[in-house]
């Protein structure tokens, strides 16, 4: 199957589950995320304030299960138990989020999460994930080394995202700081359909992570990695012609905004069928694009867009 | 046998000195037959030179290392080996050999020389040391006092350079490098030199190094023009001399005249001369292809693709500024545009400055062609590049003005003093090693200013001369008017030295000169150098009251230290300290005084005229907000979209919609993360200006990347009805 075909294959898989909007996916979203040892205090405190930032970050939103760990509570059994409860609870139709915070070792066969107690391995933690119900997940791995966990990690329907390229980049990590604020800055929405896709996260934490080491001047020691086909390697611009990035854009690590209540309102449905055959002109239009004269492109996208406006218009009254 | 093995040998060593002499009389074709004779006759040491002459540097490197084994007694084939790396600007592994053979042959005469030859490479004073040692030991070495002369003359001292080339002349009339440092020294004074180059005829007169040696003299005085014609001139008598033909590719790259360098330097590069300079103009030369080139009226401006957008509006307006400004303050209108080259790679801006002596830490003129490094090349906060481009800039006039016989000291000084008078923030503050400078006299006399530049006796002191030259610039303004700083540079043009040009124009011998601009400058630093130790103990022990978070006694003491050394304004200025404390005791308005402060003494740390944006937009003063974070497109106008995003609102909020327009462009070059805001906030600011269609154009690229971004939809809308 060549490149092409297999992006299509996807995209029909994809299309099964639902919408592509990801604003308006259905369910509810189970969030664990995990703050690990620091070594120092100062990064001890680093990362709990990260997790709590998350924390605060996510429960703003609808529809959420939380569980947050940090300091001694981060143990294996806790959050094994956390997991567990996703078992139990959660739906196919859910979308489960795990976020690692901290640091990760790599020995050249196994990926360690450093937490107290004994530390947990990807393999591990692929094997407890694999009872959530959830069919959409997402591992977000922010530590050093994490490179290494995608191997044991990746699924099909499952994106996982790195702070590192490899097993050997050791160096702690800034992955982590931004992956956090995209889930509070409005500026990762750039689709800006009030919902921030785990493709949107990754993105702005790369480009944040690698403007970091731009403008300090240092060598980048982490490479940010996001693998969502189930058997890549992962890469650093999810595309198209790499097949990367389609299933982690449409997987919502946050939904906010008035999309939501529209979506459940029957006498709008006609008006979001509509909207929604717009925007399928768009997206066609825009991959026609590089085969058209550009004026007549601008034209044209110009006259839909409008549309899209006023029906948005409507939607909104 | 052995007999006739010493014979043999001593047969080769006169077939050596036969192939050298008719290469030293200019029988380029006889000495080249010679040397493929040598080249068969199966002594390593001769075989190696012959490769050498034929240019073949892996056949010289492989007979020179088997001469070294072949000989371990005997220096020569290390000096012999250290002449051709050196020949190939390899310093490092010429001196290692000319060390070798010292360590054979203590004061060997020819290794001394040789690391005189390696110490002048690097203008380095130990030069005078090796030569002088040599001559020691052999008073007849009429080599090292031609290496003398050369130091002197490139040391500015033409005197000393005539001085020791007729002591090499004494002892050899036939001494072509003293013959050719004469001309040189006539040429450089503007006269014919018919006297040296008529008895070098007669010696040599095809002496293609002695040419290239007088272009070298040439271009470290920055006259490049005139040292191409001599490498020119070098290539003329023998195109076989590889290293006039790269040294000629990389000045004609510095001019800008690539189109004659490139395959001038491939050809060098083919026929296996690869030195650093030739390897890494070359590299330079490739990397082009992502460069940009903008040309308008005057000027052209070369930008990397990936921040041309970006900075274009920046350094184009500073550009055309700069170039209108000069040409009423030089009275001087330029015959070919200024060519500026902006480099995000420090590496790739270096390469342009090899070789040349104290040159160039942010930018370099070239005659008419300026490279500088682009702000994203160094740490934000580091470099103000507005106030490089001026500096210059400057130098293109007061070069064009004198032919590019301006001293050192006086294009430095005038560039730094324009730095300062376009703009009074702008410039460098007075630091730490000038102050200590000033305290401890040493500052040099204006005549001997620009030893300062190029021969520096202690670490810091290019950067005290920079300062020094600046302030006698100013001085002079201050005292005599621009008027007279115009008059002495067109002297400087005639060939005037500066003893002269002091003497006629400020009526005042130089020394007389010295005395006034001292009592001036101790009299304007007198606060800060008198009280910089107590200043710096201060400092120290205010730190354990900042971290006490004693803040009734950290804001008086810093308001003190803010006094005593006002120019400070490095990371944890007094003026830092004051604003945090200030922010403790919830005094904005002390605060924004403070920070005020920094960013008129010419505080340049983006992070901290942020603050001071953020307070001031916060007090209700939004166009002084703009104007603190119109200061960082200055320093570090990259890798910041937010800055130009809060900006262009800024602007926007005050009715300057030029300048938002000019902002969140900015934004949407940056290529931000959200960029369906960025084209947002541009249509915003196009829609407030009462372009509409550029507004609608926005809208429709903020959609493509967007189309449910609401605000967007609603002034599509509004623009549509």
């Amino acid at each position: 199957m060549d490149a092409a075909a297999e992006v299509g294959c996807r995209l029909r898989k994809l299309l099964l589950l639902g919408s592509f909007c990801a604003g308006l996916l259905p369910g509810t979203t189970w969030y664990i995320t995990v703050a690990g040892l620091g070594g120092e205090p100062e990064y001890e405190t680093r990362f709990k304030n990260l997790a709590t930032e998350l924390d605060k970050s996510v429960r703003a939103t609808p529809d959420v299960k939380v569980t947050t760990l940090s300091g001694p509570e981060a143990t294996k059994v806790r959050i094994e138990a956390a997991i567990d409860e996703a078992v139990k609870g959660a739906k196919a139709d859910d979308v489960l989020v795990v976020t690692l915070i901290g640091h990760g070792t790599f020995d050249g066969v196994d990926y360690k999460f450093n937490i107290p107690g004994p530390d947990l391995t990807a393999a591990e933690l692929a094997g407890k994930l694999e009872f959530v119900p959830s069919r959409r997940q997402v591992v977000i791995n922010t530590t050093s080394a994490s490179g290494a966990s995608i191997e044991p990690l990746r699924r099909d329907f499952r994106a996982v995202i790195t702070a590192t390229r490899a097993g050997t980049e050791k160096n702690a990590t800034v992955f982590g700081r931004f992956v956090v604020e995209a889930f509070r800055d409005p500026a990762a929405d750039t689709d800006k359909n009030e919902a921030v896709s785990a493709l949107e996260a990754f993105q702005y934490a790369d480009k944040k992570t690698t403007a970091f080491y731009e403008t300090q001047k240092r060598l980048a020691t982490e490479h940010p990695l996001l693998e969502d086909t189930g058997k890549g390697t992962g890469v650093r611009a999810p595309a198209p012609d790499n097949g990367q990035g389609l299933l982690a854009r449409q997987l919502p690590l946050l939904k906010f905004g008035s999309l939501q209540q529209a979506a459940k309102s029957p006498a709008k449905q006609a008006l979001l069928a509509q909207r929604e055959a717009i925007e399928g002109q768009i997206d066609k239009l825009k991959y026609e694009k590089a085969a058209m004269p550009a004026e007549d492109y601008r034209k044209a996208l110009g006259k839909l867009l409008l549309q899209l406006a006023q029906v948005q218009e409507e939607i909104d009254q | 046998m052995r007999l006739l093995a010493l014979g043999l040998l001593v047969m080769s060593a006169a077939w050596a000195q036969d192939c050298r002499s008719l290469h030293r009389r200019g029988k380029l074709a006889e000495a080249r037959a010679c040397h493929n004779r040598m080249a068969q006759s199966g002594n390593a040491l001769q075989q190696a030179e012959a490769f050498w002459y034929m240019n073949n540097a892996d056949g010289a490197n492989n007979f020179f290392r088997a001469a070294v084994k072949a000989q371990p007694k005997n220096p020569e084939p290390r000096v012999q080996w250290g002449r051709f790396y050196l020949e190939r600007n390899k310093r490092e592994d010429a001196a290692a050999l000319f060390q070798e053979a010292l360590g054979v042959q203590p004061d060997y005469p020819p290794a001394l020389i040789g690391m005189a030859l390696v110490a002048a490479g690097s203008f380095d004073a130990k030069s005078v040391e090796f030569a002088e040692q040599a001559l020691k030991k052999d008073p007849k070495a009429y080599e090292a006092h031609e290496v003398l002369a050369r130091f002197a003359i490139e040391d500015g001292n033409p005197t000393e350079a005539a001085v020791q080339a007729d002591k090499a002349l004494a002892i050899s009339p036939e001494a072509i490098d003293a013959l050719m440092i004469r001309a040189t020294i006539d040429w450089m004074e503007g006269k014919p030199g018919t006297e040296w180059i008529d008895r070098l005829n007669k010696v040599n007169p095809a002496h293609a190094e002695g040419y290239a040696l007088a272009a070298h003299i040439f271009v470290i005085n920055r006259r490049y023009e005139e040292g191409i014609k001599l490498y020119r001139k070098a290539m003329e008598l023998n195109p076989d001399y590889l290293p006039a033909r790269s040294e000629l590719g990389v000045n004609l790259m510095r001019l800008g005249e690539e189109d004659e360098a490139k395959p001038m330097l491939e050809a060098v590069y083919e026929a296996g001369f690869r030195d650093a300079a030739t390897v890494n103009t070359l590299k330079l030369m490739d990397s082009y292809k992502n460069f940009v080139t903008i040309k308008k009226g005057k000027i052209i401006l070369r930008l990397d693709k990936k921040e041309a957008d970006l900075l274009r509006p920046y350094f184009e307006r500073e550009l055309e500024r700069a170039v209108d400004v000069f040409e009423k303050k030089y009275e001087l209108v330029l015959d070919r545009p200024v060519q500026l080259e902006v480099y995000p790679n420090h590496e790739d801006f270096a390469v342009r400055t090899m070789g040349l002596p104290g040159l160039g830490a942010l930018g370099v003129t070239f005659g008419n062609v300026v490279a500088m490094d682009s702000p994203s090349g160094r740490k934000p906060g580091t470099f103000h590049w507005a106030s490089t481009l001026w500096h210059e800039l400057s130098h293109v006039y007061a070069l064009a003005a004198t032919k590019h016989r301006v001293p050192r000291w006086f294009t430095e000084g005038l560039a730094v003093h324009e730095e300062t008078a376009v703009d009074p923030e702008w410039g460098d503050r007075l630091d730490p090693g000038a102050i200590r400078a000033v305290k401890d006299k040493k500052l040099l006399p204006i005549a001997t200013l620009d030893k300062g530049f190029t021969r520096p006796s202690y670490p810091n002191q290019v950067i005290v001369s920079y300062f020094q030259a600046g302030k006698i610039c100013d001085y002079i303004e201050g005292k005599w008017g621009w008027q007279t700083l115009l008059a002495m540079l067109r002297d400087f043009g005639t060939g005037a030295g500066t003893p002269e040009v002091v003497e006629k124009h400020l009526k005042i011998k130089p020394e007389e000169f010295d005395k006034e601009f001292l009592a001036w400058l101790e009299k304007s630093t007198e606060s800060q150098v008198k009280g910089f130790e107590e200043w710096t103990k201060r400092l120290r022990a205010m730190s354990a009251d900042v971290k006490a978070k004693n803040w009734d006694k950290v804001i008086p003491e810093a308001e003190a230290l803010g006094k005593i050394y006002p120019d400070y304004v490095e990371a944890g200025s007094p003026y830092e300290i004051l604003a945090d404390a200030q922010l403790e005791k919830k005094n904005t308005a002390g605060a924004i005084a403070a920070l005020s402060g920094y960013a008129k003494a010419g505080g340049r740390y983006p992070a901290t005229l942020k603050k001071l944006a953020k307070l001031l937009d916060e007090a209700g003063q939004p166009e002084q907000a703009a104007r603190a974070l119109e200061r960082i497109n200055f320093i570090y106008p990259v890798q910041d979209e937010e800055m130009h995003r809060l900006q262009g609102e800024l602007w926007l909020k005050v009715g300057k919609t030029d300048k938002a327009i000019r902002e969140f462009q900015a934004s949407v070059f940056s290529k931000p993360i959200d960029a369906a805001t960025s084209y947002y906030n541009l249509a915003r600011a196009y829609r407030a200006a009462g372009q509409l269609d550029q507004a609608r154009d926005n809208l429709v690229s903020a959609l493509e990347a967007a189309p449910s971004f609401r605000p967007a939809q609603k002034l599509l809308l509004e623009l549509s009805k």
